[in-house]
């Protein structure tokens, strides 16, 4: 086996996450591994949710039975999250610095789009290089199309509810 | 590199998400974080190249949405999941996907037609992610040797120098489009892409069996791979990572579900 191999093999356990891998055991400290995540009442999906987690927040591991983790967060609540939602490698800096970013995104997503707010994805940089390059408008106006195209996390969740995908697997 | 990059960043005090970090690459000996800002008019730029060379966008509404949502799945447990995400299919017969940067991911029809079942997508979309995530391109970008010491790649430089931005863009096209990605950022995508399915709840070993259906059909000629690793390499990292499990990991394949969505989209 190669060096290079060895270490791309010793990496894969922390870039899994706990939810593939590994048990945990009380005390054990978790981060959320996914945009957002529920904590819910009872170890399934269709327990109420009892709080909303963000992506890189820090759990305390109360217990875990099978796919699931009861978890505390830093604020006191306390609930089940889906295992798979869950690392043991904490976010780099620049993840929770986008973090921040991503809800400033949110938020201006969320407010009405109109042509000064620049709801489009080529910006004052790429429209000038499009234009130098000889792009046609054709794609210019796909990428703006692109970036504005939306699906929202709830029809996200829906989706994976009707493939009964992970915590909707059982 | 990239955690070098961000432990220099933080000892200047920099914040490489906001795009403030402006230190100088022989100050620092390591590549200088790329702020989002800047990331996004990169990502746009690379992204109306893909579409140019690959005959723009494959326009079905139904098929456009079932891809979009796959990958949505896909990116909200990733790496990085939170930064908006754009899916396209591109009109074109050939079998590829790409990601620039700034969350645009791109798949060919030609690729979709090769794929049987919502996992394969779900692979390959997650190994488009986590070129994303782990910021490939921006690499390039970032070792160009038109950007001299000490350059700040800032939004107010790029909109100041548009001709520096065209030249990085087309450099980094390229190396996206024509050369491809070093080897081993391909086989890491391959193994991370199989990981980001398989934490969504997708059979990660449907990304071996799509390999090795595309081996099958094209063989490991080198003259296909001049942007990807053959297939057998891709294969063998995907089976090593998958190997590590300590225990299986089930997961759905939704076949089913898949062909409902592509018949006759196609």
């Amino acid at each position: 086996m190669t060096r290079r191999i060895r270490h791309l093999l010793s990496g894969l356990a922390g870039l899994l996450g706990i939810g593939l891998l590994v048990s945990v055991v009380y005390g054990a400290e978790v981060y959320v591994q996914a945009k957002s995540a529920q904590l819910r009442n009872g170890k399934t999906s269709l327990s109420q949710t009892v709080a909303t987690v963000q992506f890189g927040e820090l759990l305390q591991v109360v217990r875990q039975e099978g796919d699931w983790l009861e978890v505390r967060t830093a604020a006191g609540a306390q609930g089940w999250i889906f295992a798979n939602k869950t690392t043991t490698t904490k976010p780099s800096r620049s993840a929770s610095s986008l973090a921040k970013l991503g809800q400033a995104m949110r938020q201006a997503e969320a407010a009405p789009m109109t042509a000064s707010t620049g709801a489009r994805g080529l910006d004052k940089v790429s429209e000038e290089y499009a234009n130098r390059s000889g792009i046609p408008q054709q794609y210019q106006d796909a990428v703006d199309r692109m970036a504005v195209y939306h699906i929202s996390d709830q029809e996200v969740e829906e989706f994976l509810r009707e493939g009964g995908l992970g915590e909707y697997a059982n | 590199m990239q955690q070098v990059s961000e432990e220099v960043a933080r000892s200047f005090g920099g914040e490489s998400a906001a795009g403030f970090v402006r230190g100088g690459s022989a100050m620092a000996g390591g590549l200088l974080p790329i702020g989002y800002e800047e990331e996004q008019s990169i990502g746009a730029a690379l992204a109306l190249q893909v579409l140019a060379r690959y005959n723009g966008v494959y326009d079905r509404p139904d098929l456009t949405r079932y891809v979009n949502l796959v990958g949505q799945a896909v990116a909200l447990t990733s790496d990085r999941p939170n930064i908006a995400y754009h899916f396209a299919v591109l009109n074109h017969d050939s079998i590829n996907a790409f990601a620039t940067a700034a969350g645009y991911v791109f798949i060919t029809k030609g690729l979709l037609g090769q794929i049987q079942n919502e996992a394969e997508l779900a692979a390959v979309l997650g190994h488009e992610i986590s070129h994303i995530s782990e910021k490939h391109i921006l690499e390039v970008i970032q070792r160009s040797k038109l950007l001299g010491a000490g350059a700040e790649i800032t939004f107010a430089a790029l909109n100041s120098n548009p001709e520096l931005f065209r030249g990085l863009i087309d450099q980094a096209a390229k190396k996206l489009l024509d050369e491809g990605l070093d080897q081993n950022k391909e086989l890491a995508a391959d193994r991370l892409g199989a990981i980001f399915a398989a934490r969504v709840g997708y059979d990660p070993m449907a990304y071996v069996t799509l390999l090795q259906r595309l081996r099958a059909l094209k063989g490991d000629d080198a003259a296909f791979f001049k942007t990807h690793p053959n297939f057998s390499s891709r294969i063998e990292a995907v089976q090593q990572g998958l190997a590590t499990l300590t225990q299986p990991v089930p997961g759905a394949l939704l076949a089913e579900r898949f062909t409902q969505h592509i018949q006759g989209q196609l």
